[in-house]
């Protein structure tokens, strides 16, 4: 147990986050391609930062300081950590910053293909949620030893979080897919688009029913309750911004260039689904780390070893 | 405890990566389309000095929407250049409207061979697309098939130009202050390539690209006069931006020998003349190039 790796492992995540917001930026100035150099901007390693350049050159400064973190992490596990395992996660979340730089600059000088761009976007949300992860396994509450609690009958809450967290994953790329594909001068809604509320449907049915649960069930447990409630509460937020950002964006494609609601909304919307992410995969550790498998799970797991 | 976390957690992750994966699988990106290189059969066209002309007058019908203004403050030398910067979607003068593209989309010439089977060589002079004051000039323009477009930055900032064609490999390139001007041509038709700046994103332009000459622009006074036109009876095409793919009205005309044809056309409300209102934007005469992928 070391305070210090704790708290750098949260430093760490919440530099991610920011960095998400950077990069959420870019996308919505459309400021992707304000150069076609990379990993220098116009050959330049500081250019003046004007227009766009500001968001996109910006968005890259952000990215290197989150990468040199990451460094620091490894280092850091390296040193203090003892729990193999951990420090292997932290190795991964190494590879994963140095993948995303290279599918950045990949973007960028493919001219912003659909695909690398909601790919970039995509692992974007994959490093948050490790080093999310990474502070939450550092963490004082994961370490303690504590007396585990019995799943209650029925479904097992394990099963409905880890199929929350996949399906929010799942929105994640779609949502991306969309911001990257975004046409927003044909008839709406497209297809992408209602893809993509059908995906809130889902996500909205399977994390408010494990919160629900959480919340009623183990009721005198924060550690599962904190995560739970938070994650209602970003839940509901985030699906009024996506509405909002739904009708910003449908009122958009005759403004002569992206503007402040637009780019405020969008951006709190890429934003707060990161949040929604990472709070639901803390919630689906901690009931892996908190709840021990009922009957049923166990004859479950058992009969898919076997089969 | 340890191995059994590692082990949720990696499934955990992999399961999410492969759903990923699938997801993004199913939805390969779109657009790329053929590869084919422009064919360039056909009989070779000659002039034959019995040439005619087309001219026309794009109005505007009732009230155009009023020209947006464009906030430059992201970059302090365009509002230094250009402090009136506006929207150049819509520029009605006096019912007419300036910026729309006319072109011969189709049609024979008198002997009956289809503009489509001809070929014309792009002339050897440039057009050229300047950037001055974070605008471009001309905001709509036409070019012929391998042409060379010039492309200038009259401007003490950079710009980065970036053609989004459908037809055509999209370009993008930076251009600091000072620097030379760029070149580029395109190898396909396409009725019209987007044109725009990612570090200015108000800056938008439109280039027409077509295998033959026959192509203007209307002018303040909307205005058009397309010169040189074999005699034949053709259909003319008057496109306007605004959209996904703006709006195209067609008409026929024949154009005598040595003479003149009318085509005029108008847009705005109640502008019902031939053409529905947001047709595809498709590529002049070259028609079974897209269409399959
Ligand atoms: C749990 C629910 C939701 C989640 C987790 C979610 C997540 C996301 C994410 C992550 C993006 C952007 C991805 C990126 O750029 O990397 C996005 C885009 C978008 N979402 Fe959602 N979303 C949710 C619900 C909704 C709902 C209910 C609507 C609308 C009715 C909506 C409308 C949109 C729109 C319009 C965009 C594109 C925004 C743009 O073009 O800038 N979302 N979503
Ligand atoms: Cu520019």
């Amino acid at each position: 147990m070391n305070r210090g790796l704790y708290r750098f492992a949260l430093l760490v995540a919440c530099a991610t986050f920011f960095l998400i917001i950077a990069g959420a930026l870019v996308t919505s100035h459309d400021a992707g391609l304000a150069t076609n150099d990379w990993p220098l901007s116009n050959g330049q390693v500081f250019p003046k930062m004007v227009g766009n350049l500001f968001w996109e050159h910006g968005h890259r400064m952000v990215a290197t300081t989150v990468g040199l973190l990451t460094i620091g992490l490894v280092v850091f596990l390296f040193a203090k950590e003892k729990r193999r395992w951990v420090r292997r996660l932290g190795l991964l979340a190494l590879l994963g910053v140095i993948a995303q730089g290279l599918l950045g600059g990949l973007t960028v000088k493919l001219s912003l293909p659909l695909a690398v761009s909601a790919a970039h976007a995509t692992l974007a949300q994959l490093f948050f949620c490790t080093t999310v992860s990474l502070a939450v396994f550092t963490s004082r509450s994961w370490m303690v030893s504590r007396p585990l609690l019995e799943e209650r009958a029925g479904l097992p809450l394990r099963y409905i979080c880890t199929a929350a967290a996949a399906t929010i994953f799942l929105q994640l790329i779609i949502g991306a897919t969309l911001r990257h594909s975004a046409t927003w001068d044909k008839p709406l809604p497209t297809d992408l688009l209602l893809t993509h509320i059908g995906g809130a449907v889902a996500v909205t049915l399977l994390l408010g029913s494990a919160t629900l649960l959480v919340l009623r069930r183990y009721r005198d447990e924060p550690l599962l309750t904190r995560p739970a409630m938070v994650a209602l509460a970003l839940l509901i937020v985030q699906l009024s911004l996506g509405l909002a950002a739904y009708v910003v964006r449908a009122a958009s494609p005759n403004d002569p260039q992206p503007l402040n609601p637009m780019v405020g909304v969008t951006v709190a919307h890429v934003a707060c689904g990161a949040l929604v992410f990472a709070t639901t995969i803390v919630l689906t550790l901690r009931v892996f780390k908190v709840l021990r498998p009922c009957e049923q799970a166990l004859k479950f797991s058992a009969a898919t070893q076997q089969g | 405890m340890s191995m059994k976390q590692t082990k949720v957690w990696l499934i955990l992750m992999i399961a999410l990566s492969l759903l990923g994966l699938a997801s993004a699988c199913s939805k390969a990106p779109e657009g790329t389309s053929d590869n084919n290189a422009p064919t360039t059969t056909g009989k070779a066209y000659t002039a034959k000095g019995n040439e005619g002309t087309i001219t026309g007058t794009i109005a505007y019908n009732g009230a155009a929407p009023a020209p947006k203004k464009i906030d430059t403050s992201a970059d302090p030398v365009c509002g230094q250049k250009s402090p009136n910067l506006a929207t150049e979607d819509n520029v009605v003068t006096n019912g007419k409207l300036e910026y729309a593209f006319v072109y011969i989309k189709d049609g024979a010439t008198a002997d009956g061979t289809k503009v489509g089977d001809y070929t014309f060589t792009a002339p050897s002079d440039t057009v050229t697309l300047d950037q001055s004051g974070c605008h471009y000039k001309p905001h709509v323009m036409g070019a012929m098939v391998n042409q060379k477009l010039n492309i200038t930055n009259s401007d003490p900032t950079q710009h980065n130009i970036h053609f989004t064609p459908k037809n055509n490999p999209d370009w993008n390139q930076s251009q600091p202050n000072g620097a030379p001007a760029l070149t580029h041509s395109f190898a396909r038709s396409e009725v019209l390539v987007p044109v725009k700046c990612n570090q200015h994103p108000w800056m938008k332009a439109y280039v027409g690209v077509l295998k033959h000459p026959f192509f203007a622009v209307s002018a303040e006074d909307g205005t058009f006069t397309i010169k040189g036109v074999p005699p034949g009876t053709y259909t003319v095409a008057a496109w306007h931006e605004g959209g996904a793919n703006g709006t195209e009205k067609t008409m026929s005309v024949t154009v005598p020998a040595s003479g003149s044809a009318k085509a005029d056309f108008a847009f705005g409300e109640g502008a019902t003349a031939a053409g529905a209102p947001g047709l595809e934007m498709m590529p002049a005469i070259e028609v079974p190039v897209i269409g399959h992928h």
